[in-house]
């Protein structure tokens, strides 16, 4: 069955069509790339996809529970998870707290807990703890548990992004833009926990310029240009495809 | 100068039971035969003490609405004000204007608090989720739409003279002047005590964690699933039901209600105690509101001394606040005791 399927999406941003009817579906399991040009409109198609942005029409589908313009906090507890393109850390708390903060149903989140420490918030905090350290040795950043976020460096970031998306414990993840701004070592570092996560059940979406890291990492592309679906197929195919070429040559058609 | 002179937060048990031991302490002298004798010059102490206690609570609540959650309420007042009409109009007996229902004290402190805290989920419902400085008009409209309303409704709020014969439930128990002052001092200290104890252990909770990242960067946490609106609202409320709260108790202790006593400058008072002191820290921002609280003492003291009349002392005085705070805002952005890099001042 498939995980998450958009129908007719359109977007305009004043008389701008960002999504001009795009239809796509991922099924479970799979790690799917999404490349294009800028102005494609991919992240746009995240936006829509995450609840960040209302689409003008279309639906967007999720473990066949249509989910159109949910907000994004009920589209995390149902197991979608973003990252952003310009990383967003929270940059006035610390990894640490970063990393716990995304741990789902914490009844130490809601007030009566909160405020008597009962048992059930202790024990989760602790297991979060845990949890949270394990995922920040995971991605190399224990050296950092108690730094500010504000002040990591460009690539920390984006590894802390993917700490914290994966403190959700998501069933999808969206990743916008992982590898931007991350030197090729990193990359590969990146590369690998994220196939690692899709072989463990994980639906991945992955937004990336970079062609080669995306063909490598990808079963299937999906390729947009001025909001439609320019292309989609197996890597070797798309990349191989004249009017991708031309898309990202600007080569004449 | 960073570490060691950084106010630790703490779990807030000490706090708890200092709190519960002045209340124990306040409780014996009012409801006990004992008494005590107060050097007069330590009169005005006691007073500004008991006015410092009860905007301590003021201060907290503004603190769980801005320093944590990032939400700007310029018009703290009202629920102040609407906690003490409350709590005034169901309980005072012979009042010479407006409503007096006569009903138990503890009836009309439950009043306020409640009446405070509908006022807020209202705010909160209509205005919450717009942008911050939208929320900063809402909030100041709304003190000056109930601070006309007190004044222009006479028949209600009794008009500029508000609200008399308030019950006063520790005066009633000591008739010697000095405990009851002292009485009062000791209850409403330990009221503040264990509210701070309360809002540390909240804050320092992983319920205070998602406060802190919805003023970091709300749509973050939103995509990490934390129901933003619903935390907003609640800091908001419970704000407001503490600012009720200080309107309750400050009813019952002096024993009358008046616009005068709920002016804007009662919210500037707090948020320059919050600022100076370092928000996001219950502590610093109690240290910073006895700190300005302190500095209009002392000046009090100083206009006796000095040769100039009381208007230019009062401009001067406003100089020297204002001199402050360009010191702070230029020398230490977070506050004396904030956390420069946790609020995001440090660049």
């Amino acid at each position: 069955m498939s995980r998450l399927t958009v129908d007719g999406l359109v977007v305009e941003f004043g008389g701008l069509r960002a999504i001009d009817d795009l239809s796509v579906s991922v099924e479970s399991g799979e790690l799917v790339g999404v490349m294009g040009p800028n102005g494609a409109g991919k992240s746009t198609f995240f936006n829509c996809v995450s609840g960040v942005l209302t689409p003008d029409s279309g639906s967007v589908v999720l473990d066949g529970t249509d989910v159109t313009g949910a907000p994004p906090e009920r589209l995390a507890r149902a197991g979608l998870v973003r990252t952003f393109q310009d990383t967003r850390e929270l940059e006035t708390m610390t990894v640490r707290e970063n990393v716990r903060l995304a741990a789902r149903d914490h009844p130490g989140e809601r007030t009566v807990p909160a405020l008597l420490g009962s048992d059930d918030a202790r024990t989760t905090e602790d297991a979060v703890g845990e949890r949270a350290d394990e995922l920040i040795d995971t991605f190399d950043l224990t050296h950092l548990a108690d730094a500010y976020s504000g002040s990591l460096s460009g690539g920390q970031r984006k590894l802390l992004e993917l700490a914290r998306a994966l403190m959700v414990d998501p069933d999808v993840l969206l990743l916008d833009e992982p590898f931007a701004g991350v030197n090729p070592s990193l990359t590969r570092e990146i590369a690998e926990h994220i196939r690692a996560l899709n072989e463990a059940g994980t639906t991945v979406v992955v937004i990336e310029h970079e062609l080669e890291t995306l063909t490598d990492l990808a079963e299937r592309l999906i390729v947009l240009q001025q909001g439609t679906l320019l292309v989609e197929g197996e890597p070797d195919a798309v990349v191989a495809d004249e009017r991708v070429v031309d898309a990202y040559l600007g080569g004449g058609a | 100068m960073r570490g060691l002179d950084r106010l630790p937060t703490g779990r807030g048990n000490r706090a708890l039971l200092v709190g519960l031991g002045c209340l124990l302490v306040g409780g014996l002298l009012a409801l006990t035969p004992l008494r005590v004798q107060l050097p007069s010059a330590l009169y005005v102490f006691v007073e500004v003490g008991i006015v410092f206690v009860i905007y301590g609570l003021l201060v907290l609540g503004l603190d769980v609405q801005y320093g944590h959650t990032g939400l700007v309420n310029f018009g703290h007042v009202v629920f102040f004000a609407v906690g003490a009409y409350a709590t005034a109009m169901l309980s005072a007996q012979d009042t010479f204007a407006g409503v007096g229902l006569g009903y138990p004290w503890p009836i009309g402190v439950a009043a306020g608090v409640g009446a405070a805290a509908a006022l807020g989920f209202l705010l909160s419902a209509t205005s919450i989720r717009l942008r911050d400085d939208f929320l900063a008009i809402v909030t100041l409209a709304t003190a000056e739409i109930f601070h006309s309303l007190f004044v222009n409704l006479e028949g209600l709020f009794g008009g500029n003279v508000g609200i008399l014969g308030v019950p006063r439930p520790i005066a009633s128990l000591v008739a010697d002047g000095d405990t009851r002052l002292v009485a009062t001092v000791f209850v409403l200290g330990g009221i503040t005590l264990v509210t701070l104890a309360l809002l540390t252990r909240l804050t320092a909770a992983p319920y205070g964690r998602v406060l802190r990242a919805i003023r970091a960067d709300e749509l973050v946490t939103r995509s990490l699933g934390k129901p933003t609106t619903t935390y907003k609202t609640q800091a908001f409320v419970y704000g407001a039901a503490l600012a009720g709260l200080a309107g309750g108790l400050f009813a019952l202790y002096n024993g009358a209600v008046a616009p005068g006593f709920f002016t804007i400058q009662v919210t500037v008072t707090v948020w320059i105690g919050m600022l100076l002191g370092g928000a996001a820290n219950h502590r610093a921002v109690l240290a910073g509101l006895a700190i300005i609280m302190g500095l209009r003492l002392v000046s009090r003291f100083a206009l006796t001394v000095t040769p100039i009349s009381g208007d230019v002392f009062a401009a001067v005085r406003l100089v020297v606040v204002g001199l402050v705070l360009v010191a702070v805002v230029r020398y230490r952005p977070a506050g004396i005791w904030g956390n420069p890099r946790e609020l995001g001042v440090d660049r």
